[in-house]
């Protein structure tokens, strides 16, 4: 668990009548800006995000709005590079710049490049499609602002990773020269944070590209139904490199029959020029690690003696995760099945469970089909290449 | 739509997409080019016309039961939409009638191919930049506000507010203010360059405007009439931006009177 201090910097010295005022973003008029007030705020809030290192904070966050008493942030990254030489340890996190309402995201990709220098590689960096409000602020067409974030970050990631020069030729933006000076620090970027408001085109766009979704400032059961509709988008996009959940490593363990073909197996994925570490000694079994394809984490394990599970269930885990003593029988000697002869049918889909990663309506189809009509329909028992049968006896 | 018998319905294949018409009347053919908000259908206004004229009343590029060409992105666009549309019903030189925002693409047209039409109605036309006459914000109107500066008679403002709009209703708002967002976000519903190319119009011009508009201010009908050569202007009293639904007997009257004296 890591804590992070997120900073908004409101503008709290408003007159008594301003919940009269349409809005407090946008046309709420500027005359309510104290200018010897807004100065003192200003270095009052940097001095609280600079406090919270000291308090321990692992990262300090700052963000994007335009023409409103809700957030004195225009631009994040200057205030990101206010504390960029003032911090040491903690994450500085600009949770996000608004790319599409930029008429330059060009701009943004060579300031977060430069404060990720400033800060010595601990910058992360978000990117938001901004509120309404800020559409009108900026003058920017809001029906253009998901192709335009796409297209804007499509052209920072490359412009930062990218080692030749190049030219970009899009729907909004041209360029006929992006040759960035300086590159980002960290490779092959700074991390992504995508802040979101529950979007269904937000959620496959960072499940695909495997960035982090935060929200912030929304009641916990509408975050719940936020969460739960990423998973099943994550899941439908496919990240199998991402963890399962926070802390946690998602991977595959396959068991083989013993050290020796352990270490064969490792000489023959070595062979093939992938990097694999171990064995480690586990007590309960030797293991291996690698990456398969799209970085799946892969083990190969074996064990010399069956596993005695009364020794290796840690009991201070169990309490972690929240397992009873009921649960915890139940994985140690699972209740034994009888099978009904085929005769149980497919339930009702489920999302909130494992499903394949397929596309929707064939997942859909395939599972509410009768068994007998998806053996007959997609099975293919006729090999490619026609052959005589072999004799096995000669 | 109304049930008339006279009313017509039907859907203009174009490369890009189809095109919803709504037709009515006999004569001289009329194109009629809607208002933001007057897709798909047929009023009193319409009726009126269609006792003298052939009214066609198309909807624009994703407005109403037109599709959403959206190659069709900017105004530039949606002129050579239309030059398509007068071809593909077999027009020649159609009295151009535009509200609105049709009445701005009714003046790009007369401008960029004046030799296309036979004359042109304004009625309480967008399409001018007056930055001492502003146009109202109408993207950023809730609907009591809307209504506000759409009509004069607070008789039809409360009408207006009274309907609680259904789902498809709401959905078909929002299909319809994203369409008008691409040609009239930013210049806010206007061509810059559009009023010193005026001087083009070659077609008999009428400009028609509401005394009371609040959305578009009369001061841009008076520039019109200016700039156009040759152009009346009139004035509706007590009437607000929402022309043809608050005086339709008046505005019918000043088009078909100005109609019937043009010489094709």
């Amino acid at each position: 668990m890591r804590f992070v201090f997120f900073h908004l910097m409101p503008y709290p010295y408003l007159p008594d009548d301003f919940d009269e005022y349409p809005s407090i973003s946008l046309t709420f008029p500027n005359k309510h800006f104290d200018r010897d007030l807004g100065t003192k705020l200003y270095h009052r809030y940097l001095d609280e995000l600079e406090h919270a290192e000291v308090a321990g904070f692992d990262g300090l966050a700052v963000n994007e709005h335009h023409q409103s008493a809700y957030g004195l942030m225009p631009s994040p990254n200057i205030m990101a590079a206010a504390l960029s030489r003032r911090t040491e340890r903690a994450r500085i996190m600009v949770l996000g710049n608004a790319i599409g309402i930029r008429g330059n995201p060009l701009r943004v990709a060579e300031e977060i490049a430069m404060l990720d220098h400033l800060t010595d590689g601990r910058l992360t960096s978000g990117f938001v499609r901004g509120i309404g409000w800020e559409y009108f602020a900026h003058s920017i067409n809001p029906t253009r602002s998901r192709a335009r974030f796409n297209e804007a970050h499509d052209l920072i990631i490359k412009a930062w990773t990218s080692d030749e020069m190049f030219q970009w030729i899009g729907d909004n933006y041209e360029y006929r020269y992006v040759n960035l000076w300086p590159r980002p620090l960290q490779q092959p970027h700074p991390p992504i944070y995508i802040p979101g408001a529950g979007s269904s085109e937000t959620f496959r766009f960072v499940a695909e590209h495997g960035y982090t979704f935060m929200s912030v400032y929304t009641p916990v059961r509408v975050i719940k139904r936020w969460f739960d509709s990423f998973r099943e988008i994550s899941a439908e996009a496919g990240n199998p490199a991402d963890p399962s959940a926070p802390g946690t490593m998602q991977h595959l363990a396959l068991n083989v029959s013993g050290l020796d073909e352990l270490l064969a197996i490792r000489d023959r994925i070595r062979d093939r020029g992938i990097n694999v570490f171990g064995p480690l000694d586990h007590g309960l079994c030797h293991s291996i690690y690698f990456a398969g394809p799209e970085n799946l984490a892969l083990e190969v394990a074996t064990s010399e003696q069956p596993i005695d599970a009364r020794a290796w269930i840690d009991p201070e885990v169990v309490g972690l995760l929240g397992i009873d003593d009921e649960q915890l029988q139940a994985f140690k000697e699972p209740e034994s099945f009888e099978g009904r002869g085929g005769t149980v049918p497919n339930p009702p889909i489920d999302w909130s469970k494992p499903q394949l990663n397929m596309p929707r309506e064939l997942l859909e189809g395939v599972m509410s089909m009768p068994d007998e009509q998806v053996t007959a329909m997609l099975s293919e028992p006729i090999p490619p290449v026609a052959v005589e049968p072999q004799d096995t006896a000669s | 739509v109304s049930d008339t018998k006279e009313t017509t319905e039907r859907y203009l294949e174009l490369p890009g997409g189809r095109v919803h018409v709504l037709g009515g009347g006999t004569g001289e053919p009329v194109l009629f080019l809607h208002a933001a908000g007057g897709s798909g259908r047929w009023l009193e206004f319409h009726e009126r016309l269609a006792e003298d004229f052939e009214v066609i009343a198309p909807d624009h590029p994703g407005f109403g039961g037109t599709d959403e060409f959206p190659e069709v992105e900017a105004m530039d666009d949606l002129v050579y939409h239309y030059l398509d549309v007068i071809d593909a019903l077999g027009l020649d030189r159609p009295h151009v009638v535009g509200a609105s925002f049709g009445g701005w693409i009714a003046a790009e047209l007369a401008v960029a191919a004046p030799d296309k039409i036979g004359s042109l109605v304004l009625l309480g036309a967008a399409g001018l930049r007056l930055p001492e006459h502003p146009v109202t914000d109408l993207f950023i109107l809730k609907p009591p506000q809307l209504a506000e500066a759409l009509f004069h008679d607070p008789a039809n403002v409360a009408a207006f507010l009274s309907v609680e709009p259904d789902i498809e209703a709401v959905l078909a708002a929002y299909r319809e203010s994203t369409a008008l967002a691409r040609f009239g976000w930013a210049p806010f519903l206007a061509n810059p360059k559009l009023e010193r190319r005026l001087r083009r119009i070659t077609a008999p011009a009428q400009v028609v405007w509401a005394a009371e508009d609040r959305l578009i201010p009369i001061a841009h009908g008076h520039r019109y009439a200016e700039k156009i050569p040759g152009a009346r202007f009139t004035a509706v009293a007590n009437c607000g931006h929402a022309m043809y639904q608050e005086r339709p007997d008046e505005f019918a009257q000043i088009t078909t009177d100005f109609l019937a004296g043009v010489r094709r």
